[in-house]
Order: C-alpha cells, then sequence, then structure tokens
C-alpha cells in the first residue's frame, strides 16, 4: 500500500473532526462571557465581533498543541490581545483619534490615560446608569471589573488575562471599585434611581 | 472635590485584605483574622457593606451580551475554513483568513473534499481516494508516530509567548535581575546568562505551566529569532533530542535534574551554538 511520507506530519481527517468537536466542547461553551468582555473592551459592537472572531480562530489553531487546564481564561486573554492589536490598527488607520485612544496605554501611562477629571465629572453627571458610567472608566479599570463582578474570574486568573502580576490586579481592582463608588455613590447607597 | 481616578486619602492597611476576603480570595486563617478586624474597625466595615452594594447594582445593571446568530455563524464558518486550511497542510504559521473574511463557504462538509484541493491533488495525482483514506488509516494505526504531549505542550507555550504582550514578565539583560525573578515565579532556578557577544541576546523571562509544573523560560534574541529556553524539572523519560513541528524545531537536553528545551525558527546550528553555551555554565 503506497503511503507518501506528505501524510505523516499532516493531520488526518478524522483527527481534525475530533481537534474541532474538543474545541466546541472545551471553548465554545465561553463564547457569550467571551463576547462580552469583548463588547466591554471595544465600545463598537462590530469591533467586538471581529475581535471575537479573530479571538476564536487564534484559539483554534492554537488549541491542538496546548494543555488548555482554564480554557475560559485562556480564550479571554486572546480575545484582550486581539482587541489590543485591532485597536493599534485603527489607530495608525484613523487620522482623527479615536474617543477610546486611552485605552492602549498600559499601566504606567494610567494617570495620562485618564480622561480629563474636569470632563468626568460632567460626564459622569450625566450618565444615567452605570453601563454608561462603566464605559467611562479607564480600560484598565473597566477591564478588572468586567472580569471579577460580570465573568466571576477569580484573582489568578484576571491575573492571566490582563498579564499584570496578581497584586496589581488587586489594587487595581481596589481602585477601580472606589471610582464607581464615588461616582455612582448615591444610586449604590440605595438612592432612588433615573429611569434610563 | 475634583474628582480623580486616583487614591482620595490614606486607607486603613487592611483594606485589600479586605477586598480578597470578599472576594473569597483567601484560607480559613486569613479569614478568621479578618472577621476579627472587621469586629474592631469601621471603616473595614462600610467598605465591606459597600463592596457588597457595589457587586448588587453590577450584578443586576450591567450588560451581558450573548453572541448574536449571524456572529455565531459567521464564527462557525471561519472555523471551518480553519479546519480544511489545517486539512490540507498549511501549518500554525500560515495567515488567518482575514476576518472580514464572510464569504458564501458552505457549512460544514462530509465527506473529504480534500481531493478538490490543488495540494492534494499535485501531490496524488492518479492515487485515488482509497490511497487517501489508507494513509489517513495507517497515521492512525502508527501509534508510535504521536508526538510526546510534552513536545506539543513547548511549542505551544512559544507560540503563544510569540503573541502580542506574552512574550516576558521580566524585561532585562541582567542575569542578575533574571534569575532571582524565578524564586517566586518557577519551580526551577536555570542557569542564566547573556550571550550577546556570541550573538544570543538576554531579552528576558517569563514562567509558563509545562508538564504540571511552572516552568522557566528564558528569552533570548538571536537576529530576528526568538529563542525560548524552557526550563523545568526533568521526569520520568527523556524528551527526543530534536523535533520539528510546524516548522519549529526543539533541541532538548538534560543537565544534572533540570530539563532544557530550546524552541525557536531559527537554524539547528544556531540552537545547538546556545545549548552549547548554556551547558558551558556552571
Amino acid at each position: 500500500m503506497p503511503a507518501p511520507e506528505v501524510f505523516i506530519p499532516t493531520c488526518a481527517i478524522e483527527c481534525m473532526d475530533d481537534k474541532r468537536r474538543r474545541f466546541e466542547a472545551q471553548v465554545l461553551p465561553h463564547l457569550d462571557a467571551a463576547h462580552t468582555f469583548a463588547r466591554w473592551l471595544a465600545p463598537a459592537p462590530a469591533d467586538a465581533e471581529d475581535v471575537l472572531q479573530e479571538a476564536v480562530l487564534r484559539a483554534f489553531r492554537a488549541f491542538d498543541s496546548l494543555r488548555v487546564s482554564d480554557a475560559k481564561a485562556w480564550l479571554f486573554a486572546i480575545v484582550r490581545n486581539c482587541h489590543y492589536t485591532a485597536l493599534k490598527q485603527r489607530q495608525r488607520r484613523a487620522q482623527v483619534p479615536l474617543p477610546e485612544e486611552h485605552d492602549i496605554e498600559d499601566g504606567p501611562a494610567l494617570i495620562a490615560g485618564t480622561p480629563d477629571p474636569e470632563q468626568v465629572t460632567i460626564r459622569s453627571d450625566e450618565a444615567r446608569n452605570l453601563n454608561e458610567l462603566m464605559r467611562l472608566l479607564p480600560a484598565e479599570f473597566r477591564e478588572v471589573l468586567v472580569l471579577r463582578e460580570l465573568e466571576d474570574l477569580s484573582y489568578r486568573e484576571i491575573a492571566e488575562v490582563t498579564g499584570a502580576p496578581i497584586g496589581t490586579v488587586m489594587s487595581r481592582l481596589a481602585r477601580a471599585r472606589r471610582a464607581l463608588r464615588e461616582h455612582y455613590g448615591a444610586q449604590l447607597a440605595g438612592a432612588p434611581r433615573a429611569v434610563p | 472635590m475634583a474628582p480623580n481616578w486616583q487614591e482620595p486619602r490614606v486607607l486603613c492597611p487592611e483594606h485589600l485584605r479586605v477586598q480578597a476576603y470578599f472576594d473569597g480570595e483567601v484560607d480559613a486563617v486569613s479569614a478568621a483574622e479578618i472577621e476579627r478586624h472587621l469586629e474592631r474597625c469601621a471603616e473595614c466595615r462600610e467598605l465591606h457593606a459597600q463592596l457588597q452594594r457595589t457587586r448588587q447594582a453590577l450584578k443586576s445593571e450591567l450588560s451581558y451580551f450573548r453572541v448574536p446568530e449571524p456572529l455565531a455563524a459567521r464564527i462557525d464558518r471561519a472555523l471551518d475554513h480553519a479546519v480544511s486550511a489545517e486539512r490540507s497542510g498549511r501549518s500554525a504559521g500560515t495567515p488567518a483568513p482575514p476576518s472580514g473574511a464572510r464569504g458564501p463557504r458552505a457549512a460544514r462538509w462530509w465527506p473529504p473534499r480534500a481531493l478538490s484541493r490543488p495540494f492534494w491533488t499535485g501531490a496524488l495525482s492518479g492515487v485515488g481516494v482509497s490511497a487517501l483514506a489508507a494513509a489517513a488509516c495507517l497515521v492512525l494505526w502508527l501509534p508510535t508516530l504521536r508526538t510526546d504531549p510534552r513536545i506539543e505542550g513547548l511549542l505551544g507555550a512559544h507560540l503563544r509567548s510569540l503573541m502580542p504582550d506574552h512574550l516576558i514578565d521580566v524585561v532585562s539583560s541582567d542575569r542578575h535581575t533574571v534569575k532571582p525573578w524565578y524564586a517566586g515565579h518557577a519551580d526551577v532556578s536555570p542557569a542564566v546568562a547573556d550571550f550577546d557577544a556570541q550573538g544570543y541576546t538576554l531579552v528576558g523571562g517569563r514562567a509558563d505551566y509545562l508538564d504540571h509544573q511552572r516552568s522557566a523560560v528564558i528569552v533570548y534574541r538571536h537576529g530576528p529569532h526568538i529563542i525560548n529556553v524552557f526550563t523545568w524539572a526533568a521526569d520520568r523519560q527523556a524528551l527526543p533530542a530534536e523535533s520539528t513541528r510546524s516548522g519549529y524545531r526543539l533541541l532538548c537536553w538534560r543537565t544534572g535534574d533540570l530539563q532544557y528545551c530550546a524552541v525557536s525558527d531559527t537554524g539547528w546550528d544556531e540552537l545547538r551554538d546556545l545549548s552549547a553555551l548554556i551547558q558551558a555554565l556552571k
């Protein structure tokens, strides 16, 4: 029976099908969660959708060479990378700076990347609900809040996703929660909420 | 007061532990300590109550975005695409179909249409579907050809490290910075040195899970190539000294009770050079 050499390193048809099945069983259950995370990273729904699609593809290609123990955090990390890559590309192309430009700056640039405080006051008065206020927070804060409170990730998983040490995750989370309280204090304290 | 996202005032030094307690991230002993602290410290009691209110509000009000049906269909088609690309032998290094590609590609297809692909028609002209099936069977029949899962793990870790922001945890060309960093981050302490003079520049270190332990990864740059040198406690059988997966080369060796493996897309000579340099270290 002729067995050309070329077959050996190539994944056989059955094995690709098996990879697809394992991927669908282990990674795709987190698709809604990953989409939510992408939507909170990228303000435009279309951008978030492209990010998610690209992330799933990257995840699929890396899937068989990985022992994925925590598929959710792993997928989130890829989503986050795809988002920042896409954001950089959009910004390189765009002549007009995007409103989310401060998102691109990382940890040390937190202060510089923060929206002008004056502006935040005015805008946070206009923020009628938590969703709008969240959009006003610096990206580093929004991200840890979404990962912790909405997606129920542990500190270790958040550290994995954001690439920050656990200590940084803890202090960032504390500051993010404080920022939210200070700008949404009345509502959080139980005062009547404005109807959106 | 002008609002600012920065620290407003001096906080109780225990506030981060109170938060960790609230998030369920402390062990029973610490939890008992923090509960005692909460009884004494009014500020932290208030913090704890506020954390609860914040969580409640976020959980009940923040939008959760389910994947809309058209997007799910798009992703399914993209996966079909990726499956057929990998099936036809293109490796992981091939660029993805552009994310915007939403061509009228068919849904899942079966039986295989592999013969219609140019690669197969070129490589197998004259050989029928039966030969293809037989060869596929042969692959499944030869378990000896299956790669050590650790090799797959190494390659996966290497590929992941090449993704943006994944390469390096500690950035330094100074081995006195890189080596001590591993003490808190990996289970082993590898030999670290900068071989800049020989063309292998130490760029930093990273920790990766491999073979059920935290391996230390030393990252070198050689010309345009990144070389990841993984180190972990050696166990059971040795890895093959040289293997190639998807165009990447993996050179593995042991020094004492440490298993080393250098992974890169450079040539064998460069990997052997670097391996010799590392093995020459004490």
